[in-house]
Order: C-alpha cells, then structure tokens, then sequence
C-alpha cells in the first residue's frame, strides 16, 4: 500500500463500496465529474470515506464525504495522508 | 354540472418473481398446473435450523436484473421488487421515456413484513466481529422495510406519491389497495406490491418462535391447510408487483385493462387469535363487498388465506360461509399457495396476481399436496378447474392478527 491514495484505489473503492465501475483511465480523464454524475450518493461517498479509514488506520478530514469530485476527494485525503506522516 | 365519474383502478401489468417462476408466464404455467416446488432449504447458514422446508428463488439472477449500483445498497427483498416491478412496467407497456415524460403521476406503494434481513444479518456480524467502523452506510437504508418503495422510485425516476405498508402479511392486499385510492384521487400510475427475502439464517431464526410454522421436514407433508393433518405454514420468498393504473389513463394509451380492483377492508383481531379471525375475517369480505357493489353469489372464486392451522383453517371455512350465505358452500376455493409457501406481505399479492391470470384464462388453479378437505369447501385440489370467471375474491390474514379481502373484477381486455 502506497502513502498516497492512487485513483486507482479509488476505482476499486468505488466498484466496492458503491458499485459504480469507472476505469482508472477514465477517472483519470474526466477527474472533474462529479460524484452524482457517476452515480454515487452520499452513503456511497460515506462508505468510500469508511473504507480508507479502515485501510490506512487514520481518521480523514471531516470534509472528505462532501467532495463533489474525485479529483477534490483525492486532492483532501492525499493532503491530509501527507500531513499526517 | 355532473358529477365527475370516479376513477376505477385498473390492473394493467403484472410482474412476478416467486419460487415457481421468474416471469409471470412461467409462474402461471407452474400455478395452473399445480406444480409444488416447496423444497428443502438449501441457503447457506440455515442447514442446522428447525426449519426445513420452504419457498425458495432460485432462478433469479440478481445482476442480470438489476444494476450494480442497485445491488450493492440493497437487499435481497428489493432486488425482487426492483426486478418484479420492471416486469410489471414492460407487462403494462410503459416505458422509461413514457414515466419520465410525467414523473408526477407515478407512485410506488410496497409492503414489507420483515424488511431487508440477510444484508442487516452481514452488517450486524461486521459490527460485532470488527467493530463499527466496518458497518457499510447502506446498512442504514437496507435493511429498512420502505427500501423496497423507495429504491423503485429512485431508481426508475417516479416522483409521484410513495408509501410503505407494514400492516402484516394482510399488508399485501392493503398496499394494493392504497395504490387504487391514490388512483382516485388523481394519481395516473401506481407500481405497487410487495416482495420478502425471509430465507437467511437470522431471518429464519426470528420466524422460529412462530408456532404456527411448520417444521415438518417432508415437502409433499409439510404445508397441507384444510386437512386433518394440517401442521403449520412454511415460509417463502420472492413476491409480486403490479401495475395499477386509472381506467381512463389505461384507455387513453391503448393499455388492456386486465381487472379492477373493485372493494377491499381490512380488520383486525389479535396476534396469534385464529378462533376470533372469523369475525375479522367475515367483516372485511362485507365491506369489500359492499365497496364493490358485489352480491355475494357474483364471487366466481376465493383465494383463500390457508394458514395450515387447524383452528384458523376452520375460522376460514366458517368465515367464507358467514360472508357469503350458502354461495359460500357453493364457490370454488383455492389456495395456490401450497405449492410455493407463504411469503408474508408477498404472499396474497401472488394470489392477486394468479387471480387475475384465473379469470383471463377461466381456469382455477389447484391447490398442491392437498387432499382430503375436511371442512365446508369446495377446495380446488389435484388439477385446475375450467369456469367462467368474472370476479374473484382474494383472502390474508397475518400472525399478528390483521386479516383483509379484496374483490377482482375481470376487466374489459383491449381498448380496441
């Protein structure tokens, strides 16, 4: 496991804890798309949130589950990941 | 100024997913045909349980009919309704861009008596096994029992009136009903229902403190109402949803009207209290009659409620004829039920879907494993029977004491 949260862990999160398939590449390409617009609620985003967490055995920052995109989401945990270490 | 008509509910699509079918079609063949599948229970997790026999889905395959995203925030109960409702919605024609033209006037109405089991069951072991920290947050919209209702609005787009039924296995009938009333009171379209996934190992334990469930291990022995040997009901899963649609709304589209709901009540007289289930009974075919301006002798059949408990099978028998006069004697009765098991609030929307499929083929469907009636009906056993039939009567009650009738009309057919 990396220090950082690749876009393909979010991927595999997504599928896992709201089953929403996105390639990598394609979240890679379209990281501006929201959450809605690729199909995940808040409880989606929620469960996403629970699973890093659990993962990397830190608390994220509270505004994590408010991310309106992946690419924010990944831009709030990851510094938040480098702040902590 | 005349009084505008009153809106008439219409049934005008019926989707089935039940433990002799996964399409309305198979389901009707195994019905009439009288084909048992009750069966020992083979779901994982339940092997050692006291409960051996019951209804099982096993024909259905989650992803293929329903999407991911749906899956995986969702329990078994509503991957039923979800996929039951599609067949309903393409049964009565209307498509997605039809419903999404006027999202307001299409509602959902289920009913639910246990609600989504199997994926609280996974959540609580999470909690108790790891920690809370490792409770996914679809638990908390899962296991609830308006899951059901509110998943199919999501995620098909209605915005019409919504509601959830919790009144028992009688919830069933009532849930159609509140969608006829919605229908009178404006509302074009309702997709309503009820659906149970009560076969999973927590589940099946909450149902054993039931005494009136049968624990005998024999499927052809197990569920057998209206016999000396009567010992019980065994349980099952799966369900029905319809499509019911305002008459005039089923015209305008060229929609076949294939029966209306035409009166229903409810009573209720106690939890486990089969003697006083007569009256109950008795009074809720009244007044469904009366809602229907239907003469008792215009019943063509009863789907009957057929607990398999000796004392609530006489308070049956006794209540038809208390309702009906001698034409209670007289009227066939069925309880096609036997073949599939009880699936709570589900259980009498399959009879309701089953009587109209009845009267559309004027044919009664039998009652499976059953022979030798000892009480005051003429039970339909062995094989289907052939009659004109016009208007059905369709009986439940529950273990916590509701009992409800709903009268069926046969309806018009095509428009055209």
């Amino acid at each position: 496991m990396s220090d950082r949260i690749t876009v393909e862990e979010l991927a595999e999160l997504m599928k896992k804890a709201a089953g929403v398939t996105v390639s990598p590449e394609e979240l890679r390409r379209r990281d501006d798309v929201g959450f809605d617009a690729l199909g995940i609620d808040s409880l989606g985003l929620l469960g996403i949130v629970g699973e890093l967490e659990n993962r990397y055995g830190t608390p994220m920052p509270p505004d994590a589950e408010k991310s309106k995109s992946p690419r924010q989401f990944l831009d709030l945990v990851n510094s938040a990941l480098l702040a902590g270490a | 100024m005349s009084q505008p008509r009153p809106r008439r509910a219409a049934v005008t699509g019926i989707g089935v997913v039940a433990p002799n079918g996964t399409s309305t079609e198979t389901f009707w063949k195994s019905t009439q045909e009288g084909i048992s599948v009750l069966d020992r229970i083979t779901r994982e997790g339940c092997e050692h349980l006291p409960l051996r026999v019951a209804g099982e889905v096993r024909n259905f395959d989650p992803p293929s009919a329903v999407e991911e995203r749906y899956l995986v925030q969702t329990d078994r109960f509503t991957h039923f309704a979800m996929a039951a409702a599609d067949l309903a919605l393409d049964d009565a024609r209307l498509s997605r861009a039809e419903t999404d033209e006027a999202p307001f006037s299409v509602g959902v109405v289920t009913a639910a008596g246990s609600g989504g089991g199997e994926f609280g069951q996974r959540e609580l072991q999470q909690l108790w096994g790891k920690g809370s920290r490792f409770v996914g947050p679809y638990q908390s919209i899962a296991w609830f029992y308006a899951a059901s209702t509110g998943q199919i609005s999501i995620r098909r787009g209605f915005k019409g009136p919504c509601g959830v039924v919790a009144s028992d296995e009688a919830g069933g009938l009532d849930a159609l009903a509140h969608a006829a009333r919605a229908v009178r009171r404006g509302t074009d379209v309702m997709v309503a229902g009820a659906t149970e996934a009560p076969l999973a190992p927590y589940s099946m334990v909450c149902q054993l403190g039931y005494e009136e469930l049968s624990t005998v291990d024999d499927p052809a022995r197990a569920y057998r109402p209206f016999t000396a040997a009567a010992c019980g009901f065994v349980p099952a899963e799966g369900g029905a949803m319809l499509v019911v649609e305002a008459e005039s709304s089923a015209r305008e589209r060229g929609a076949p009207v294939r029966a209306t709901l035409a009166g229903h009540a409810a009573t209720f007289t106690g939890a486990s209290r089969w003697t006083q289930s007569r009256e109950g009974l008795a009074e809720a075919i009244r007044v469904a009659l009366r809602e229907a301006g239907c003469a008792p002798e215009e019943i063509d059949v009863v789907f009957a409620d057929a607990l398999g408990v000796p004392e609530a099978d006489r308070a049956e028998a006794l209540a038809i004829t208390d309702a009906l006069g001698a034409h209670g004697g007289r009227v066939p009765v069925t309880a096609p039920k036997t073949g599939v098991g009880r699936g709570y609030g589900a259980a009498p929307v399959l009879d309701v879907a089953a009587a109209v499929l009845a009267m559309e083929h004027g044919l009664i469907p039998p009652t499976p494993n059953v022979f030798d009636v000892c009480h005051d009906l003429d039970l339909v056993t062995a094989r289907a029977r052939a009659a004109e039939l016009r208007t059905a009567l369709v009986l439940s009650r529950g273990l916590m004491g509701s009992n409800s009738a709903l009268v069926l009309r046969l309806g018009a057919g095509d428009a055209s």
